[in-house]
């Protein structure tokens, strides 16, 4: 697989961290990770570098992971690019909330390594 | 330390679940011993701990933290329930949690170690209120708060109910608290 550029946008270190290992560990070795704490920087990212996928907490500060999918379709950045949440909110109404925004995906946490990949795998190859 | 605080940290989420509330508050009090269930808490510790630290928790008695420094983190609730989980281990246990969550090694409570507790928590009360299918739908988290010091208690006045367990794996020892301080 060619080079992969995937945006993960959690205002914690650590969980963006967490998610890049999973993905690395779902068999995405050709990635190439792009940080972003806040919803405001991952917009800015989105206006500069072309990624193939987003991965996106919700419960952030000053602008949550739903405002932030909102602002990338307004905007319209990285259209067509499949967007994940990843979040400790699993109610059927945040997940309705997060693909009437534009999400494609959702993962709970806590989460194991083969959930990341049956999530995202199949969105990249859709994509 | 003050839950109001927190409770209006997840105050956002009490405005979009208003009309919700007011239709289900009956049931959620009517299921009191469902939400304040002891066993919610043991599968959200195990559920947490197994899937991101690949760790096994026992539950335990009660134990003092016997270390010099403690962290705590907490991480409000605010909606159909208003309270608070609340993570407090010593310094030792933070440091192997953190090793554990990220693969690195530590040696001190640095910014990256207290995040990791700070996620732990976070997970902890998503998993326990998600136990909850109204809970889950009603009652939104608060950004997790993260304390270190050393000496210090936490106080909460007349609590609606209270979840107090110890756990243990390796030889790491934390607790974890559900404070509900309201419940509409």
């Amino acid at each position: 697989m060619s080079e992969m550029r995937v945006l993960i946008v959690d205002d914690s270190s650590v969980m963006r961290k967490i998610v890049e290992r999973a993905l690395r560990q779902a068999g995405l070795d050709s990635l190439v990770v792009v940080e972003a704490g806040t919803g405001a920087e991952g917009l800015e990212v989105l206006k500069t570098q072309q990624v193939q996928l987003i991965l996106s907490d919700i419960n952030m500060p000053m602008m949550d992971g739903l405002e932030f999918l909102r602002q990338i379709r307004a905007q319209k950045l990285a259209t067509g690019v499949p967007v994940v949440m990843i979040t400790t909110e699993s109610s059927e109404e945040h997940v309705k909330q997060a693909i009437l925004s534009g999400a494609q995906g959702y993962i709970r946490k806590p989460f194991t390594a083969e959930q990341v990949k049956e999530r995202v795998l199949p969105l990249l190859a859709a994509a | 330390m003050v839950l109001n605080g927190i409770r209006m940290g997840a105050g956002r989420w009490e405005t979009a679940s208003r009309k919700m509330e007011s239709t289900m508050a009956q049931s959620l009090r009517e299921n009191l011993p469902l939400v304040a269930d002891p066993r919610n808490l043991d599968h959200s510790v195990e559920e947490v701990f197994n899937m991101m630290l690949g760790a096994s928790c026992e539950l335990i008695p009660a134990t003092p933290i016997d270390d010099p420094e403690t962290i705590t983190a907490v991480v409000g609730f605010g909606g159909l329930l208003s309270g608070a989980c609340v993570f407090r281990s010593g310094g030792a246990t933070a440091l192997n949690i953190a090793a554990k969550l990220t693969g690195m090694e530590f040696d001190e409570l640095d910014d990256t170690v207290k995040d990791a507790i700070g996620e732990i928590c976070n997970m902890l009360a998503g998993a326990w209120k998600g136990k909850v299918p109204d809970l889950s739908a009603n009652c939104g988290l608060s950004i997790p708060a993260v304390i270190t010091g050393r000496n210090y208690e936490i106080h909460v006045q007349a609590p609606e109910f209270r979840l107090h367990h110890t756990y243990r794996f390796d030889d790491s020892v934390f607790d974890v608290t559900i404070i509900c301080d309201g419940l509409q």
